[in-house]
């Protein structure tokens, strides 16, 4: 495990520096004086020439990357520019409500995807499989965005049930708080949780084809036991995969579920940041999202790994 | 008594006649492909007639702002009193001029990169880090990255659509190149002193571009959803310019109020996906019954 930690410790720092890279260097992208671009179109020349010097843009660009990766490393990371406080402390206030959305949304994803995909691929009546079949398909088809707009007609304006805007966190107030995370979580698991369901459909119904799964029915295996010890445990290989690259798509999903449930979290300021250009806290965001996309991904493999004593990393 | 002649050696079994075009014509004749041929040619005939359907153009205005939908107003309309199935249309318009040129260049661009490996390996393998690094940001994140650098609009779309499927091209174009640099025809042709750049396009091209056919189509459905997701959030197609995405970012404030705002949008959103998702369907069975 650490030999194999090691060995692909080259691609991850590859992936992580190349993206801070990109983020360090997208307020200087922008055709035109980034001091400007950074201080908004109506500061004064004081404030430009204040912005030069804060981010140093009179020394030379490796001067420039490595102070800023530093800050990075050190916890400072830099002043937001529309709100004037340090990103940090904007951060710090809304990672508690996107870690909520998508720790739920995750949860939901496992059950529901692993659950679709069992109940596709082991049952045996037609009505039941065409059944499950044909809400994969739909959910395949519909993207977080039209699942969460449809959960708020149905639940905003048809069944008045649960809160459709707003947040409560969940620390605070557990009952409430659960409420308001239902529905924009759901929306965001459901069109994954199909994906998943049919990989672990169709990885069963190979699985079912091979010769110790024959070989256990002649020798009298319940059936039961023969799905989940026998079938199960071999298929959720490509599941696990999939759920774990997916993990950074949810984040990324979260960034439109939150806007149309109006939830503040970090997605909110993704978009808030992107729409006034706040560099600042558009590099760190930038940086997270791909790191903790890497991790999921890694954390991946081993989880593989131990599902699967075949697949051997190293 | 005689004995029974044995039957002549069967002529071998025919490979179907015609080249790809007939195979992928074949496909399309298929229940899905049918389907998938007749929703796109519908909506693409919908949306090159909107300005001889609807002359006044999507701004046209009347006094009625939000009204249900009626006889006059299908779906009813919008905060500024504009039809708000015109809209839709002229938004399927916009959705459709982005995805059909962006993915197409998406696709040459990426399999091009993917089977640059052939030509030289260093450049191949350097491509291959590349593509690597795409695929390690998140979808959207992309997309608002592009955005922050040229400011939001077409363009930002069309490089966000562009940029994000070069990653599933390459890969592809790479993955059959590998499989199919080291068969004995590719090394025959090579062997008869063809050269390298005409044995890419003539001999190794041909046989890796049926997945590469459906994977764009796939990603056409992906496409739709990256448009959809930057508008919806105000970082794709701002107003008054209508898209799918957009319309659904107006209309989402409107739900409770006017549900066929958010209704109508939403519904040739689906129809598009669902056209594409059965297209790929149709052409991934007939890539795989050869």
């Amino acid at each position: 495990m650490i030999r194999y930690l090691i060995r692909r410790l080259p691609s991850i720092v590859l992936v992580l520096v190349a993206t801070s890279v990109i983020a360090f260097l997208l307020p200087r992208l922008v055709p035109g004086d980034p001091a400007a671009a950074v201080a908004g179109p109506d500061a004064s020349p004081q404030t430009i020439a204040a912005i030069r010097t804060q981010l140093g843009l009179d020394k030379p660009l490796i001067n420039q990357y490595f102070h800023w990766i530093g800050g990075v490393f050190t916890g400072d990371l830099g002043q937001s520019l529309q709100f004037q406080r340090p990103v940090s402390e904007l951060i710090g206030d809304r990672l508690g409500s996107t870690v909520q959305l998508a720790l739920l949304a995750a949860i939901f994803l496992v059950i529901f995807g692993i659950g679709l995909g069992i109940l596709a691929g082991s049952a045996r009546s037609r009505w039941a499989r065409t059944l499950v079949e044909g809400t994969n398909t739909g959910f395949l088809a519909a993207p977080p965005f039209l699942v969460g707009l449809l959960l708020i007609l149905l639940f905003g304006v048809a069944i008045r049930i649960l809160p459709t805007s707003g947040e409560v966190s969940v620390l605070d107030n557990p009952n409430f708080g659960f409420q308001y995370l239902l529905l924009p979580a759901l929306a965001l698991a459901l069109p994954m949780s199909a994906g998943v369901a049919r990989l672990v459909q169709t990885s069963m119904q190979a699985i079912r084809q091979e010769d110790f799964v024959d070989l256990a029915v002649a020798k009298g295996v319940p059936p039961w036991r023969i799905n989940i010890r026998h079938i199960l445990r071999n298929s959720l290989g490509p599941a696990v995969v999939a759920i774990g690259i997916r993990f950074g798509d949810l984040l990324a999903g979260a960034v439109v579920i939150e806007a149309i449930f109006a939830r503040n979290g970090l997605g909110q300021l993704a978009v808030s940041g992107a729409q006034s250009n706040d560099y600042p806290v558009m590099q760190v965001l930038v940086v997270g999202a791909v790191f903790i996309a890497v991790v999921a991904q890694l954390l991946t493999e081993i989880t593989l790994s131990a599902l699967d004593p075949r697949v051997r990393l190293g | 008594m005689t004995k029974p002649v044995p039957a002549p050696p069967r002529a071998p079994r025919r490979r179907p006649r015609g080249g790809a075009w007939a195979r992928y014509a074949r496909a399309l004749r298929t229940p899905r492909g049918i389907t998938a041929t007749v929703l796109l040619l519908v909506l693409v005939a919908l949306a090159l007639l909107a300005p001889v359907l609807w002359p006044g153009g999507y701004d046209e205005q009347t006094r009625d702002a939000l009204a249900p939908p009626s006889a006059e107003h299908w779906l009813g309309t919008d905060e500024f009193g504009r039809d708000i199935l015109t809209r839709t249309i002229y938004g399927l318009r916009t959705d459709l001029s982005l995805i059909l040129t962006a993915v197409p260049v998406s696709l040459v661009i990426g399999t091009l990169l993917g089977l640059s490996g052939y030509l030289s390996s260093w450049f191949g393998s350097l491509m291959q880090r590349v593509l690597d690094i795409i695929l390690g940001f998140p979808g959207l994140i992309l997309g608002i990255i592009i955005v922050l650098v040229i400011g939001p609009g077409w363009t930002a779309l069309f490089f966000a659509i562009v940029i994000a499927g070069l990653p599933g091209f390459g890969r592809l174009a790479r993955g059959g190149l590998l499989s199919e640099q080291q068969r004995e025809y590719v090394l025959a042709a090579r062997t008869l002193g063809v050269n390298k750049s005409t044995v890419m396009v003539r001999h190794i091209l041909p046989n890796v571009v049926d997945p590469l056919l459906v994977q764009a189509s796939i990603y056409m459905v992906v496409a739709i959803f990256i448009e959809a997701g930057l508008s919806i959030v105000g970082l794709g197609i701002n107003p008054p310019k209508p898209s799918l995405g957009a319309m659904l970012n107006v209309g989402a404030r409107y739900v409770e109020t006017l549900p066929s705002y958010v209704l109508g949008p939403g519904a040739v959103l689906l129809l598009l996906a669902l056209a594409f998702t059965l297209l790929s369907d149709a052409l991934n069975q007939a890539a795989t019954r050869r």
